[in-house]
């Protein structure tokens, strides 16, 4: 493994090991989860409308709001004791930061995302175990193009007394593209058509998170050096 | 004598503030300079400057004879900061801490190089706890092993004797005296006169970012080392 590797390797499991430990951000992100789930249950009224109609709608918006609870929250652990600066003087790459910090987010999101198909299914009786590959594949790809900017957007926002107001404002006209082929892709995949026919959708969706994710790399060094 | 360090006519500024303005100096290697001023001189933005967490605004940073490219991140590993703040993780304990910035610098042996950096600062016993347990002395000595375990060349030193206990700032003193060998290069930034001078080659004073004296320790009058510094604060 290069020393590029190891060190993102490092970074994204230290933090994992801080929140496995503090379990700061999960919590709140789950608590989310849960209890927005929760409370549409009881606001739908589902003698008018079809659960799977809406799941994949709201699944994309329970992870892009309940995901926000958790990415806005990124750069709080380096403000300890100015962690940061450690980081900033050690021979540590600015996008291999970057990247430390997307693994970390990604698996932390990957949990919640889990959680959220687990209670939508359990909440709204939507089966997921039909195309459940190709469904994983879809939140996959859009987890890591919303972390990457919700990380970048993190880190811009981490430094300013509006912070966690302000991400929201930034972030969410940029995840247009994202929810919305997310979103469809899902919706379909859970109305039974087979993979074949998101595939279209699922390449959009890995070009937008490619894109996502390269700006943060290149961009990442003129955020966090001031 | 090459120098190891030379900074060229350096500017930083917040917003109407120069923290830092045009300061200009060399260091050879076995160098200690200390760097004296009040509150707001911009001391600790010139050792961001130096250390490559802040950008200057203009000016240059060579070290050891070559431009510094901020791009480029290998001349970090020659560098050791220890700030009033210890850059450590609460949630850690202290052999997970050391060991995570090891990971950083890409260190062989980490784990042996842990275990001996915690016995130098008298922290073996301690290694499993986690640091927020850790009482303000002996956070501040675990950023001492932290600072030195990659060996560094060059370190930087801010405000180190900040919240100190006695014990913790007699080792840091203990240690400051080991690092004079001579192969490394230190500047010691504070407002404390007498710790300041105490292992001192060199003395600069800035004051409104610039250095109002920048000499050998050996200019400074025995005795009047007060009188001296006030005179040079009051008149910039």
């Amino acid at each position: 493994m290069s020393r590029y590797l190891r060190q993102v390797w490092a970074l994204a499991a230290k933090d994992l090991r801080v929140e496995f430990r503090t379990r700061e951000r999960f919590v709140a992100m789950a608590a989310f989860v849960v209890l927005t789930s929760l409370l549409f249950n009881y606001a739908v009224d589902w003698t008018l409308l079809n659960p799977r109609d809406i799941a994949s709608a709201l699944i994309w918006m329970i992870i892009v709001l309940g995901g926000l609870l958790g990415l806005g929250r990124t750069f709080e652990l380096e403000k300890e004791d100015g962690a940061m600066e450690g980081l900033l003087v050690a021979p540590l790459p600015r996008d291999a930061l970057f990247l430390g910090k997307v693994i970390a987010n990604c698996v932390l999101l990957g949990l919640v995302e889990v959680l959220a198909v687990l209670v939508v299914s359990l909440f709204f009786q939507v089966d997921f175990t039909q195309n459940w590959l190709a469904i994983g594949a879809v939140l996959l790809v859009g987890t890591i193009g919303f972390v990457s900017l919700g990380t970048l957007f993190s880190g811009i926002t981490a430094g300013t007394r509006m912070g966690e107001t302000l991400l929201p404002v930034l972030l969410f006209p940029l995840l247009v593209p994202l929810v919305a082929f997310g979103a469809s892709s899902t919706a379909s995949l859970l109305a039974g058509f087979p993979p074949a026919v998101v595939y279209g959708s699922l390449r959009i969706l890995a070009a937008f998170s490619i894109l996502a994710l390269v700006s943060g790399v290149g961009l990442f060094r003129f955020i966090v050096e001031e | 004598m090459a120098h190891v360090l030379e900074a060229r006519d350096l500017v930083r500024r917040y917003g109407p503030i120069r923290a830092v303005d045009g300061i200009s100096f060399g260091l050879v290697e076995g160098d200690l300079l200390t760097v004296l001023g009040p509150n707001g001189a911009g001391k600790s933005t010139l050792l961001g400057l130096l250390g490559g967490s802040l950008r200057p605004y203009s000016g240059e940073i060579w070290f050891r004879g070559e431009l510094r490219d901020p791009g480029v991140t290998d001349w970090r590993a020659e560098i050791g900061v220890l700030s009033h703040r210890t850059f450590l993780y609460g949630a850690l304990s202290a052999r997970e801490n050391l060991s995570f910035y090891g990971s950083l610098y890409d260190l062989p042996d980490i784990a042996e190089r842990v275990d001996a950096r915690l016995a130098e600062v008298g922290l073996s016993e301690a290694a499993g706890r986690y640091v927020r347990e850790f009482s303000r002395g002996m956070r501040q000595r675990l950023a001492l092993a932290r600072t030195l375990l990659h060996d560094p060349s060059l370190i930087f030193l801010d405000e180190p004797f900040t919240g100190l206990d006695v014990h913790a700032s007699a080792l840091l003193r203990e240690v400051l005296v080991r690092l004079k060998d001579g192969c490394r290069t230190v500047i010691l930034v504070t407002h404390n006169l007498s710790e300041g001078l105490a292992l001192a080659d060199r003395v600069a004073i800035q004051v409104q970012g610039r250095f109002a004296f920048l000499g050998a320790r050996h200019e400074i009058p025995d005795g009047a080392e007060e009188r001296f510094y006030r005179e040079w604060v009051e008149d910039l």
